[in-house]
């Protein structure tokens, strides 16, 4: 459903708040989009699990451009005994190419587990205090980012005529 | 003579990636002390194939035969879910008569999936007649499949703004007399297996999960509602026409494997509701959104004029998804299946994130079987209702 006036809700209690984020506006449904730093999502997170955001539906990363950010999303949502229009909000995190980490939500969500070590696993995004972060979904040997846009894929050649 | 001294070390045993189930290749490395299991391990990516990266590089028409190895045995689902991210996306309205074939389609995927679970969770149990009969069922379904869409399991069938194709004629009475034949069916497995003593020892008190924590660890489906949580996106998203129907939702309380069997026995008798009453309410009228939309990037161009306009009908191949993102999800019946699309100006999606439900709903495995014996392992990991072609990707 979308919400029929686009309002910044969440962002609107954030800044009542005091709480350093931006709003990166609404995506294609009308879901709220904040976007956190990384030194403040740790506290952040709590405050949200606080407020109310229980159910970590999905949390995935993705490459902003060659060259530049990677992006870590977060869908939170609020479930509720008896309603039917749960609220909802995207978070994302940006973190630089060369060193990306970012604090672990594990402790919060417990549904983080697998999802961030399949994000440490396709990007090389490492996230801090996660209890077992090693690859999922590739072998414990892989070397390389495999999702990353200027991945290039080991021993893959392309067959070409011989001129 | 040397008497052999008992050791008390604790024992790892791997269940390899091969198994005799149809989970898939799924390998558990336990930490047992006797019979009681002290530690659980799941190692997955046996069958990683890089669907993500993949999707980056294809359009959505080309993608589509793609999505149904995902999850192979509920495959309606998967292409739905890949139909109705970009149609949200973009807008794109779908005709009444195709949402109505689409939800028939995805509730028989869903009875097909249910079946295809209760044969390896009751031979995993140990009961092995089950599996014979839950195929029994799913050869009906599958016939009704290939009559519509060509293919017993890998149909390429969904599009972006309806289906491929019509209902062939007599269908629709085809599908009545399965519905029938279907209720009995059930009625059967449940006089064999609900009030079975061995079963309710084995299952139920096994693997219990509480309410907020299945919430915590991201659970959806079945599983969610075995715990005594209401939450089934097709009453909370309304996406295709679901609320046109009268159906309710399939809950128990007690969050162990009893509970689970019970929502999903009672999810195929819903599901059968559903099917019936789409099939009385079916409207006439196209299955395709027919309408052509070009970016008229050239102001004037000819190509936007009344005369192309119906001529190429199937839009998807020069379909372009525009700079936004989304969050599209439907109620598979393994739990809730999500694509997070980030489209680019460009027929190619930017980043195409599947958030499988087996995979969020497995990691829960180490947490349930920490006190439970060794044969109990079996009765939680059928429970859970993976399937490894979606949690591998």
């Amino acid at each position: 459903m979308e919400n029929d006036h686009l309002q910044n809700y969440l962002s609107d209690w954030l800044v009542k708040y005091e709480l350093v984020h931006r709003s990166l506006g609404f995506d294609s449904r009308g879901i709220e989009t904040l976007q956190i730093k990384v030194e403040d999502w740790d506290s952040i997170a709590v405050i949200f699990y606080v407020y109310g955001y229980n159910y970590l539906r999905s949390q995935c990363v993705y490459d902003v451009a060659p060259g530049g950010f990677l992006g870590s999303v977060y869908h939170l949502t609020k479930i509720q005994y008896g309603t039917y229009n749960p609220e909802e909000v995207c978070i994302k995190v940006f973190v630089p190419r060369k060193n990306p980490r970012i604090p672990s939500v594990f402790w919060i969500w417990r549904s983080a587990d697998f999802q961030e070590r399949e994000s440490y696993d396709m990007l090389g995004i490492s996230y801090e205090n996660h209890p077992r972060l090693k690859r999922i979904l590739m072998p414990e040997s892989w070397i390389g980012w495999p999702l990353r846009k200027d991945y290039i894929t080991p021993n893959f050649y392309e067959i070409q005529d011989a001129r | 003579m040397t008497v052999p001294v008992t050791r008390k070390d604790l024992m790892i045993v791997n269940m390899g990636p091969h198994h005799p189930s149809m989970h898939g290749v799924l390998r558990l490395i336990l930490t047992l002390d006797g019979e009681d299991v002290i530690d659980c391990e799941p190692i997955l990516g046996y069958l990683h194939r890089g669907m993500e990266k993949i999707a980056e590089n294809r359009t959505i028409l080309q993608y589509l035969p793609y999505v149904t190895r995902w999850d192979y045995l509920a495959t309606m689902f998967t292409e739905a879910i890949t139909v109705n991210a970009p149609e949200k996306l973009e807008n794109v309205q779908v005709p009444q008569r195709a949402s109505y074939i689409r939800v028939i389609m995805l509730e028989l995927s869903r009875i097909a999936s249910h079946l295809l679970w209760l044969g390896p969770f009751m031979a995993d149990i140990g009961a092995q007649t089950p599996f014979f009969y839950i195929f029994r069922e799913r050869e009906l379904i599958y016939n009704l499949f290939e009559a519509a869409t060509g293919m017993r399991m890998m149909h390429n069938y969904f599009r972006i703004g309806g289906v491929a194709a019509d209902l062939p004629y007599g269908w629709i009475e085809k599908c009545f007399d399965f519905c029938d034949y279907f209720l009995t069916g059930v009625v059967e497995y449940q006089k064999l297996i609900t009030r079975n003593p061995i079963f309710l020892e084995r299952v139920e008190g096994v693997g219990i999960i509480g309410g907020e924590e299945a919430v915590n660890w991201g659970l959806s489906g079945p599983m969610l509602r075995a715990s005594g949580i209401q939450w089934d996106l097709r009453k909370v998203d309304n996406y295709e026409c679901y609320n046109e129907f009268d159906w309710e939702i399939q809950w128990q309380k007690e969050g162990d494997s009893l509970a689970r069997y019970l929502v999903r026995i009672g999810e195929m008798k819903e599901s059968i509701k559903m099917i019936q009453q789409a099939l009385e309410g079916i409207p006439g009228g196209p299955y395709e959104n027919l309408e052509v939309r070009r970016f008229d990037r050239a102001k004037n161009s000819e190509w936007n004029d009344f005369a192309y306009r119906f001529k190429s009908k199937k839009p998807s191949p020069n379909f372009e998804l525009s700079k936004q993102e989304l969050y599209a999800r439907v109620e598979a019946p393994k739990g809730e299946l999500g694509i997070y699309l980030i489209g680019d100006n460009s027929v190619f999606p930017w980043r195409w994130k599947i958030r499988p439900p087996g995979f969020i709903n497995l990691q829960i495995l180490p947490e349930l079987v920490k006190r439970m014996k060794l044969a109990d392992i079996m009765t939680i990991l059928g429970s859970i209702d993976i399937i490894m072609g979606e949690v591998d990707r």
